[in-house]
């Protein structure tokens, strides 16, 4: 066997497909192939053992239910409904939320939107452990709504963070120019931090900026 | 196709769906999170299928093998939101903690465990980065084939692509993933002088 030989038949040994005496017999003789050798069993080991975090216990019954009598939970909805409906009314009832609370050191976003076009935003929000009843509140930039809640610039949401990332969709669209920031303020106790997101007006599509 | 007794057909979809489903949704989250790298994500893919489904109990009741079935139609669920989504840039937030006190700092970052738990946790990390740098197709067969089992003639059956494009998207994802991640932080594999 060549090493060549061995580049080109590496995901069929990978997947014992092939008989692995003469594989052996050059990885014995040659180190760079053992090393590259061993170091695709590494990533197929490490690929295997990443596991899932575990199911959240509510969500199997909760799933079922949502798909079969959407009208149950209709008082309830959640990130689910954001995700699916684009920019529709009803998107903004239910957030599923969290927060980078380690990412502190990063820079601040800034969000490109255009005047009458809407934009959905995605914040993704990562908590280390799950946290209960946390509160969103947004407060909204003069020109700037969430789609379905006209000319409301303040919102508040409560939900449950889960460990790990959480997403936000939000439904946004400018009514003209904006020259302020969002801010998002995520509570949990007696607790609060203030998330900033910045705009950027999309100058084609802007007039008046 | 099996047999669908008649008292099952005719009982209420939504009883049939419950029967049907509910064995089979840590299976569709856990293939999710693969596909996904996030319980978030996961969760929502897994709800979109199931809003999906609901309409099609029926059909469902006679598929025999539904397991394999239900992966093809999150599989495509899949790869339809990732091109949604590619439409939508996602944020970070950053905690603006200019003259406040933050009492939430001590929330989650400060639990940070032992030392093996940490290096754990990143590499974990950087395996879901890596993943997440693969295009959804490449991501799924690495999913399905890599660490779900199937082989890569049972995903020519079930997700109808053709052989040749399944070895060659798992070749290309494979070499991307040793690419994007060196040697040393697997605890599987032995480090080679060179």
């Amino acid at each position: 066997m060549k090493c060549q030989d061995l580049r080109s038949q590496l995901d069929d040994y990978l997947d014992g497909k092939l008989d692995e005496r003469p594989l052996q017999e050059h990885l014995s003789a040659c180190p760079e192939c053992r090393r590259a050798y061993q170091h695709a069993q590494a990533v197929q080991e490490g690929l295997r053992k990443l596991s899932p975090p575990e199911i959240h216990p509510a969500f199997v019954d909760r799933a079922i239910l949502r798909a079969t009598r959407p009208q149950a939970v209709g008082a309830h909805p959640t990130r689910r409904a954001l995700i699916g409906m684009a920019l529709a009314a009803s998107l903004v009832l239910g957030l599923a939320l969290g927060a980078f609370f380690s990412l502190r050191d990063a820079p601040v976003q800034t969000v490109a939107l255009a005047v009458e076009k809407p934009e959905t935003v995605r914040m993704v929000f990562s908590s280390a452990k799950p946290l209960r009843a946390a509160t969103l509140s947004l407060s909204l930039p003069e020109n700037v709504e969430v789609v379905g809640y006209a000319g409301q610039r303040e919102l508040t949401w409560q939900k449950d963070l889960r460990e790990g990332q959480n997403l936000l969709q939000l439904p946004l669209i400018a009514r003209g120019a904006v020259k302020d920031d969002l801010l998002a303020r995520l509570s949990h106790g007696s607790s609060t931090k203030t998330f900033r997101v910045k705009f950027e007006m999309a100058k084609a599509n802007a007039p008046g900026t | 196709m099996a047999t669908v007794s008649p008292y099952r057909q005719a009982r209420p979809d939504e009883v049939n769906f419950d029967d049907l489903m509910r064995p089979q949704v840590e299976y569709l989250y856990r293939l999710a999170w693969r596909f996904t790298g996030s319980v978030a994500d996961a969760e929502d893919l897994v709800q979109d299928v199931l809003l999906k489904l609901f309409p099609r109990t029926q059909e469902m009741l006679g598929i025999q093998k539904l397991r394999p079935w239900l992966a093809r139609v999150l599989y495509h669920q899949y790869v339809d939101s990732v091109r949604q989504r590619a439409r939508s840039p996602a944020l970070e937030l950053v905690a603006d903690t200019e003259g406040e006190d933050d009492p939430l700092d001590t929330l989650p970052s400060a639990a940070a465990g032992p030392e093996e738990q940490v290096e754990q946790s990143a590499w974990r990390e950087r395996l879901v980065a890596a993943l997440g740098q693969l295009n959804p197709e490449q991501r799924a067969v690495v999913a399905m084939h890599d660490v779900e089992g199937y082989s890569l003639e049972e995903l020519e059956t079930m997700l109808e692509t053709p052989l040749g494009t399944l070895k060659s998207r798992l070749h290309r994802a494979r070499q991307r993933l040793r690419a994007l991640l060196p040697m040393e932080p697997f605890s599987g594999g032995k480090r080679v002088n060179p």
